[in-house]
């Protein structure tokens, strides 16, 4: 591998999977505190209704996904905020609409040659430097964010109801946070794919969180396994010549099914202190 | 003569087109220790809801010191009824408390004055040796005391605590009214709690709430008024939530 750092892409690949992980560990924590999982996929799902927009029209990628991501981020927001219990619902429905539009304009596009394949597993070996740049500017400001709001965020996360009658603009940070995830996983499809991004959101936060004594711990610690699960995923896919968004995924995949088990057996084997 | 901290009148408040609460009038006065009782669905966690400004009425009007309750909400101290939301959540009872000393313009940092003043709402329920342990790792006794703390964070000039021993066991119970009755030099209480009989030697006044409220300024618990308050049909009955138990006390009195 160390070798292979001598080819640009692969450099390009390890600084993009590096970023990735830290927008991830952030976001994604987030994402599992508040049980939006379902969300971020009607988003991630929902964007590419942003691809087919951006190739029909002829206009620029980022532009026209990131568009039509936060406007559906926005109206699924709202519809959480309204009604929590039967937002899944609706999300299920925009996540289909967003894939069926855009499936739909890439058929009406003339001259389509897209691979539909690169935007859902990606292709972290093939990242140009362009993406490089934005993954840094959104890493810079989610950090940002999450450090600035980390009380408030904690507060919404933990109990929303309490937050709202101590002042705390509830849906204010809703709407920045979403907002964000929304950013974050376009920015992230074009380098390793929607399920990539749904995968890398949720399995490093899901096995933190029962490590973790705190909400910053926890973003801390989903950000060093989504960098473990990239470069080992990564490492695999170059030595094995395998596809390297799915490689990565289940290199994730069975680190999660590894810390149930273990789990389960320590809970076994624990003297019945509790 | 002690002002009214609180005035309800006519206030109506239906969900999903279902009447919860129907002409309600009341009027608190300041450093009342009120009891809420009544059957289950019968309004009380609602009307806490709409006292704090949480749910807005259908009709009728609130006014809390008198404001409107989002104006007044920082000076309400509120502990829920579930305190097991969010129970796998990576946060530390010291972060918890925390959360008390938030205010609309300050809820970005915390000062070393809000910490020392979450010790000491974590000392005085006497659970300040746990401030660094997880919330998971807590009984649900224990958890109900660390909202209250949270609760007490605020410095509130009124506390709502909604069924506040739901997870404590009798003796816990006596030290949690025995504080409240402490707490009540200073501050308005309301406390929703199926304890009757306990609840009796503490507060200053019961207010019965089932769809329409009763308010009674006396502490005493009379056989009508849990009639009245638990009057509710004949399959809540069956589940032998309250009726029971103090049906077989009034009987021994």
């Amino acid at each position: 591998m160390i070798e292979a750092l001598q080819f640009e892409f692969m450099r390009n690949a390890v600084i993009a999977g590096c970023f990735t992980s830290l927008i991830c560990g952030v976001i994604g924590s987030f994402v599992v505190v508040n049980r939006l999982v379902f969300l971020a996929g009607g988003i991630a799902h929902a964007a590419f209704g942003g691809i087919g927009i951006a190739f029909f029209f002829g206009i620029p990628y980022m532009l026209g996904t990131l568009g039509f991501s936060l406007i559906a981020a926005m109206i699924m927001t709202a519809v959480v905020l309204k009604n929590k219990s039967r937002a899944d619902t609706f999300i299920g429905i925009l996540w289909a609409v967003g894939m069926a539009t855009g499936i739909i304009l890439l058929d009406m596009t003339p001259g389509y040659n897209v691979n539909l394949m690169s935007y859902l597993f990606g292709s972290i070996l093939a990242v140009p430097g362009s993406d490089i740049g934005w993954m840094i500017g959104l890493s810079i400001f989610t950090i940002t964010a999450a450090v600035f709001f980390y009380r408030g965020l904690l507060a919404i996360s933990y109990d929303d109801e309490f937050a709202r009658l101590r002042g705390v603009p509830v849906n204010l940070i809703y709407f920045l946070f979403i907002g964000l995830v929304a950013v974050s996983i376009v920015i992230i499809i074009r380098v390793v794919g929607l399920i990539l991004v749904i995968a890398l959101l949720t399995i490093p936060p899901y096995i933190a969180e029962k490590y973790s004594r705190s909400l910053a711990q926890m973003m801390i610690l989903s950000t060093l396994l989504a960098v473990v699960f990239n470069l080992s995923g990564l490492w695999l896919a170059y030595t094995y010549n395998l596809t390297s968004g799915a490689t990565i995924i289940l290199v994730a995949a069975a680190a999660f099914f590894f810390s149930m088990i273990a789990d389960a057996v320590l809970n076994k084997i624990r003297p019945e202190t509790v | 003569m002690k002002n009214p901290i609180i005035e309800i009148s006519h206030l109506y408040f239906s969900y999903n087109g279902t009447p919860v609460l129907r002409d309600v009038s009341l009027h608190i006065r300041e450093k009342e220790f009120v009891a809420f009782i009544g059957p289950n669905g019968g309004g009380k966690t609602t009307l806490i809801k709409l006292l704090l400004g949480l749910l807005k009425p259908d009709r009728g009007t609130i006014r809390i010191m008198g404001q409107l309750p989002a104006k007044v909400a920082h000076r309400i101290g509120y502990v829920p009824q579930d305190v097991s939301i969010n129970k796998s959540f990576p946060i530390s009872v010291m972060d918890v408390v925390l959360m008390g000393r938030l205010k609309s313009h300050g809820w970005t940092r915390i000062s070393k004055k809000d910490r020392h003043a979450a010790n000491s709402a974590l000392e005085s329920i006497e659970m300040l040796e746990f401030k660094n342990r997880k919330i998971d790792d807590l009984s649900g006794g224990q958890r109900e005391r660390v909202f209250i703390a949270r609760a007490l964070a605020t410095d509130p000039d009124i506390l709502f605590l909604d069924e506040p021993t739901a997870n404590i066991d009798s003796q816990g119970r006596t030290y949690l009214y025995a504080l409240l009755k402490e707490l009540n030099k200073t501050k308005t209480i309301f406390v929703v709690s199926h304890d009757t009989m306990v609840l009796s030697s503490y507060v200053t006044s019961v207010a019965c709430v089932n769809k329409d409220v009763h308010y009674h300024d006396d502490a005493e618990i009379t056989e009508e008024m849990l009639d009245m308050g638990y009057h509710c049909p004949v399959e809540l009955i069956a589940h032998g939530i309250p009726h029971r138990i103090l049906k077989t006390h009034g009987d021994n009195q």
